[in-house]
């Protein structure tokens, strides 16, 4: 998985926004959110990023895990990802 | 642009607020008139453009160089080239390749007379997100008689060559009196030529149009049709093609600007920064001064009185749009 072509992404201090340019729709993302697709940018696979996160960022044991999943698939849902 | 920021998701429960341009390290989008000089001279062109009539300080090539590069530093991520007729600036290849090779999504804005098949595969090759291309009519006539020496026929062409050449494409639609009739077959004819969105609105007493305001201004009854017709394509190309269109008049615009600045900056083909195309506001200079100097100008210019006053002296009188280019400094 990637970034689509035509979304850029670019931190901040509040975490990051990610911007599709064919909408032209910027997205507000939180710090969990930025360190999401910057694992997405290193190319770190899929099913890694949730456990790889869930011990960076505090939550429930498995929580972090889930929202991250729940985030992949709204990226994926919002055509903001290339398979 | 549509800056309006949407939320999404991140640690259990939280959510991040919408980002203001207050927030933001530097501009998300940056529309850069790259010259004033046009091969046409259309009845309602907001910059009043046409031949011969690029600004005498136009930037020099090392200085638009400069800027790019420091668009690229900032890491600015979206870019457009408009004019004027963008193309006819003597770099603007270069420009495109400059941008493009350093990450930058780049859309083009131009009235689509040099889109011949060779420089459309060029755009391509060199990776530009989008070409807006204006076809302010469905049909000859009444395109030609609003883009003064411009040639639909040619328009049409380029914007085949575009498609044929892999290049996304974007219409943009500015009515008048005698064009707004033809709204529903300009849809179709932008999904016909294979555009991906179509774009328009209210047009605006500034530039050219305050000269021609009474051959082009639409009434108010044409716009309400103008805009039930633009509801019902946008159903019909649902999925197929994105119909944009601003419904909201210029005042309506302006005061939500106001409380939710666009994280955008105007630049002139001078260097010269605006607050926003509807305003007559400068808050920078990039000859003189840093893109991150000018962005904190920007930030802090929203919230000078004389803008929120000049917005509001425009519910009074709207013809105030008529001074956009009597530039005052904030």
């Amino acid at each position: 998985m990637r970034l689509a072509k035509s979304v850029k992404f670019r931190e901040e201090k509040f975490g990051g926004v990610l911007f599709e340019t064919r909408s032209e729709k910027v997205f507000t993302l939180n710090p969990t959110a930025a360190a999401v697709i910057r694992e997405i940018q290193a190319g770190r696979p899929e099913h890694e990023i949730g456990p790889v996160l869930g011990k960076r960022f505090e939550g429930g044991e498995g929580v972090i895990e889930k929202e991250v999943g729940a985030f992949i698939a709204t990226l994926r849902q919002q055509g903001l990802t290339d398979e | 642009m549509n800056d309006r920021s949407e939320r999404a998701a991140g640690r259990p429960g939280a959510s991040a607020p919408a980002a203001s341009s207050d927030d933001l390290a530097a501009p998300l989008y940056v529309a850069w008139q790259i010259t004033n000089e046009c091969n046409l001279a259309c009845l309602h062109c907001i910059e009043e453009s046409g031949p011969g009539k690029a600004f005498h300080d136009e930037l020099r090539d090392d200085e638009v160089f400069a800027v790019i590069d420091q668009l690229v530093d900032q890491d600015v991520p979206y870019l457009s080239f408009s004019g004027g007729e963008p193309m006819v600036h003597p770099q603007f290849f270069r420009m495109v390749e400059h941008a493009c090779a350093n990450g930058r999504q780049l859309k083009i804005e131009t009235n689509g007379h040099y889109l011949d098949a060779k420089n459309c595969e060029r755009l391509r090759e060199l990776g530009v997100k989008a070409v807006q291309v204006s076809l302010d009519g469905a049909s000859r006539p009444t395109f030609n008689r609003m883009r003064v020496l411009g040639e639909f026929d040619t328009v049409v062409e380029g914007t085949k060559n575009l498609r044929a050449a892999g290049v996304p494409i974007e219409i943009n639609f500015s009515p008048t009196r005698f064009n707004i009739g033809e709204i529903g077959a300009a849809v179709d004819l932008a999904h016909e030529l294979g555009a991906y969105s179509f774009y328009t609105g209210r047009t605006m007493y500034t530039g050219n149009a305050v000269k021609t305001w009474r051959i082009v201004a639409p009434s108010e009854e044409q716009y309400v049709e103008f805009f039930s017709i633009l509801h019902a394509k946008a159903d019909e190309y649902r999925g197929r093609m994105r119909v944009h269109f601003h419904e909201m008049g210029l005042l309506e615009e302006l005061r939500y600007r106001l409380q939710h600045p666009a994280a955008l900056l105007i630049v002139l083909p001078n260097g010269l920064v605006k607050l926003i195309n509807a305003l007559p506001f400068v808050c920078g200079d990039l000859r003189k001064q840093s893109l991150a100097q000018i962005w904190s100008s920007f930030r802090k210019a929203w919230h000078d009185p004389r803008v929120a006053r000049f917005i509001e002296d425009l519910a009074v009188d709207p013809r105030g749009t008529s001074a956009l280019h009597q530039w005052v400094y904030v």
